[in-house]
């Protein structure tokens, strides 16, 4: 949907995804999307290169979310809203279906 | 000119900035050594962040700051006879949601020392505590407040209109306390 103005497919997706769940890391947006990993991760780091998103690690995974001090933070959110309501409703509801229930001890993250 | 392991970060910032202007590429001072120079030193940075407004390549960077002996290692620009590092970080040139326009232009020995304001140095530091809850960067806006003369009724309206009247009121009470 907005692959024409962002000129990848998967730069949407990765926006889209932490748009509807504040953040997300390599391979769970890979998995959402069944798309390739490498590609992901090219993307999420171009997009925190260019100071669009941040990072932070929790334990072996890193994870992205939005910089709250990009400044046109909020234009951005504002055109994701908009695009999210052009999903279906079952990718909506997927997407914004945000379950990030408590992981049991010792068990190993993703390594990305 | 001095050799470069005995000039100040801000004489570096002042040469680095001439060499990149001569080669049409435009970089401001932004970040922690901006504390520096409106602290009087009272705060050093080793990290200079020097924001390209004339959108250029990085290629284009990476060549021009080899010429200067600088090597790119991960985020940085690193010279083997300085301690400071020297870092592109993505424009636009804001604080917060808000472009920044006003430049000061400082004559070093090395250079035209090209910064932000004062009154943007200190939204800019406040942008680090807003958002990112750092009680330094609180801390370097207070420093700055209380060595040069800045203009607290524009960082207030900044705050208010970056929705953080609360965390700006930390920022006064602070600053009153040091001003006792």
């Amino acid at each position: 949907m907005l692959e024409p103005l962002l000129g990848s497919t998967n730069a949407e997706r990765v926006l889209i995804f932490i748009y509807s769940r504040d953040e997300g890391y390599v391979r769970e947006i890979a998995r959402f999307f069944n798309s390739d990993p490498d590609s992901i991760q090219k993307q999420l780091k171009r997009l925190e290169s260019g100071g669009v998103l941040v990072s932070k690690t929790a334990g072996k995974t890193r994870l992205y979310s939005f910089n709250p001090r990009y400044p046109f933070l909020k234009e951005l959110m504002m055109l994701l809203e908009k695009a999210l309501q052009f999903y279906t409703d079952e990718e909506r509801e997927k997407l914004l279906m945000n379950r990030r229930r408590p992981r049991r001890g010792g068990k190993p993250y993703e390594i990305d | 000119m001095k050799s470069i392991n005995k000039i100040t970060s801000l004489e570096l910032a002042a040469f680095i900035q001439d060499h990149l202007k001569a080669k049409g590429i435009d970089v401001i001072l932004s970040g922690g050594t901006c504390v520096t120079f409106y602290s009087n030193n009272t705060y050093v940075s080793m990290d200079l962040d020097l924001i390209d407004i004339s959108f250029t390549k990085k290629r284009d960077i990476r060549e021009a700051m080899r010429e200067i002996g600088f090597i790119e290692e991960g985020r940085y620009f690193v010279h083997p006879e300085t301690k400071f590092f020297v870092e592109f970080p993505p424009g636009p040139l804001a604080v917060g949601e808000e472009p920044v326009r006003k430049i000061n232009e400082i004559k070093q020995s090395t250079g035209i020392l090209r910064i932000i304001s004062p009154t943007d140095c200190v939204k800019d530091r406040l942008a680090g505590y807003y958002h990112w809850k750092d009680l330094q960067c609180l801390e370097q806006a207070v420093l700055v407040a209380t060595h040069t003369k800045i203009n607290l009724k524009e960082v207030e309206t900044w705050s208010k209109k970056e929705g953080m009247e609360d965390k700006f009121e930390d920022f006064i009470d602070k600053l009153s306390n040091k001003e006792l």
